[in-house]
C-alpha cells in the first residue's frame, strides 16, 4: 500500500513545484509579448501652450463685412486676428486687430469682384482701412493678376492702394509699374443726396502709375 | 476718286506685326467697364525697330474670351507723335492710329516725314508696316536737298 501512496505524494510534491512555476511563466509572458505600451502616448493632446492662449486674447477665423459708400459688399475674413497691442495702434481707444492669412473680397454692384490674399495685415477701425503686407496678391474679375509688396484697401470707400512697385498679367499682356490703385472714379453728377451716392457709383478704375512697362504678344497667326 | 498719293518707300524697315509690342509710359489706366485702356505721359510703343512716341495712347482691346488671352485692336495716338522707323527716318503728326490687325499706322493732321535731308509733308500718311511703304495724301509737298541726294546723279536742271 506504501508504494502506491508514495507515488501520489512524490506526485503532489512535484506539482506543488513545477504548477506554481508554469503559473509563474504565463503570468511573466502578459508583459513579455504584450506590444508595448508608451504611456506618453497613451491619450492624444494638443500641444497649444495654454497658457499663452489664456494670455493673449485672438480670435480664430474671424469674418468682417460691410458696404461701401457707393455700395461694394467688402468681406474680409483671416485665419487668426489678435488685437493690436497698445504700441501698434494709433489710437488706443480704439484699437485695430492684426490677423493673419487675410483674404479680401470687393464685391461691386456691376459685378465686377477683386479678391485680395496676403499672409498678414492689420485692420485700423478710425481710418476704415486695411494694411496688407508680406505679399499681396489681387485677382480682378476681368482677368488682371496683380502682385505687390503691400496694400491699403479702404473699407468704407472703393479705394486699393498698393505700396510699391506691383507686377500684373491681364488682357492686355505683361504689366510692371510702379504702383497700383484701384477705386471707383466719383460719379459724374455731384451726388444730392446720401441715396445717391450708393446709387451711381463711378465706373470702375484700375491704374497702374510710377512708370509702366507693358509687354503684349499679339497672338499668333493662327487665330 | 482714287486717293492720288505719294508712294514713299520707307527705307529698310519693315516690322513683323506679330513682334511683341512693348509700351512705356508714366500712367496706365485701365477702364474695366469698357475694355479700353490708356497709357498718358510719354508714351512709347516700340515694336520691332519701330518706336511712335506720343503724350496719350488709347488701346482698344477684345475682351479675353473664356480665358483666351485679350487681342489689342487698335492703338489711338495723340499729341505730338512721332513715329521713327529708322535712324534717318521720321513721321510727326497730330494723331496717329495702328490697327494691329491690318499692321497699318495711319497718321493725320499736319503730317510731316523726313528721310534723311529730304522733307514730305501733307495731311495724311498711311503707313503699311509690314511691306514698309508708306503712302502720304493731301496737299503733299515735298522739299529736296539737291546736294544732299548722295545716291541722285546731279542731274543738270537744278530744281530751284
Amino acid at each position: 500500500m506504501a508504494a502506491r501512496d508514495n507515488v501520489h505524494s512524490r506526485l503532489v510534491a512535484w506539482l506543488k513545484i513545477l504548477l506554481p512555476l508554469a503559473a509563474l511563466g504565463m503570468l511573466s509572458t502578459l508583459f513579455l509579448f504584450s506590444h508595448s505600451i508608451d504611456p506618453t502616448k497613451a491619450i492624444r493632446y494638443s500641444k497649444v501652450d495654454v497658457k499663452k492662449l489664456a494670455r493673449e486674447p485672438q480670435v480664430t477665423a474671424p469674418d468682417y463685412a460691410g458696404v461701401t459708400q457707393d455700395g461694394t459688399a467688402v468681406t474680409v475674413s483671416a485665419a487668426v486676428a489678435k488685437p493690436m497691442t497698445k504700441a501698434e495702434t494709433p489710437d488706443p481707444a480704439r484699437p485695430g486687430a492684426s490677423a493673419s492669412g487675410i483674404r479680401a473680397r470687393f464685391e461691386r454692384k456691376d459685378g465686377a469682384t477683386t479678391t485680395v490674399e496676403a499672409p498678414q495685415g492689420q485692420l485700423d477701425p478710425n481710418r476704415q482701412e486695411i494694411k496688407l503686407g508680406g505679399g499681396v496678391r489681387i485677382d480682378t474679375s476681368d482677368g488682371y493678376r496683380i502682385r505687390a509688396r503691400a496694400l491699403t484697401g479702404a473699407l468704407d470707400r472703393t479705394h486699393l492702394q498698393s505700396a510699391g512697385a506691383v507686377t500684373a498679367t491681364g488682357p492686355l499682356g505683361r504689366i510692371e509699374a510702379g504702383g497700383m490703385v484701384i477705386s471707383a472714379e466719383a460719379p459724374p453728377a455731384p451726388a444730392k443726396s446720401a441715396a445717391d451716392v450708393g446709387a451711381a457709383p463711378g465706373p470702375y478704375v484700375l491704374v497702374f502709375n510710377g512708370g509702366v512697362k507693358l509687354i503684349y504678344t499679339p497672338p499668333g497667326k493662327g487665330n | 476718286a482714287i486717293a492720288q498719293g505719294t508712294q514713299v518707300p520707307l527705307g529698310g524697315f519693315k516690322t513683323d506685326p506679330s513682334a511683341p509690342i512693348q509700351v512705356t509710359a508714366d500712367k496706365l489706366q485701365v477702364n474695366q467697364a469698357d475694355g479700353t485702356a490708356l497709357f498718358s505721359g510719354n508714351v512709347i510703343v516700340g515694336q520691332g525697330k519701330m518706336r511712335l512716341s506720343a503724350d496719350k495712347v488709347h488701346v482698344t482691346y477684345a475682351k479675353p474670351v473664356d480665358g483666351q488671352k485679350g487681342k489689342i485692336q487698335t492703338l489711338e495716338a495723340t499729341g505730338g507723335v512721332t513715329l521713327v522707323t529708322s535712324p534717318t527716318e521720321a513721321a510727326q503728326a497730330k494723331t496717329a492710329v495702328y490697327t494691329l490687325q491690318s499692321g497699318t499706322v495711319v497718321m493725320t493732321g499736319s503730317v510731316l516725314l523726313t528721310q534723311g535731308q529730304n522733307v514730305l509733308s501733307g495731311q495724311k500718311l498711311v503707313v503699311n508696316l509690314p511691306s514698309g511703304m508708306g503712302t502720304m495724301e493731301g496737299r503733299v509737298t515735298t522739299t529736296l536737298q539737291p546736294n544732299a541726294a548722295p545716291k541722285a546723279p546731279p542731274s543738270k536742271a537744278k530744281t530751284p
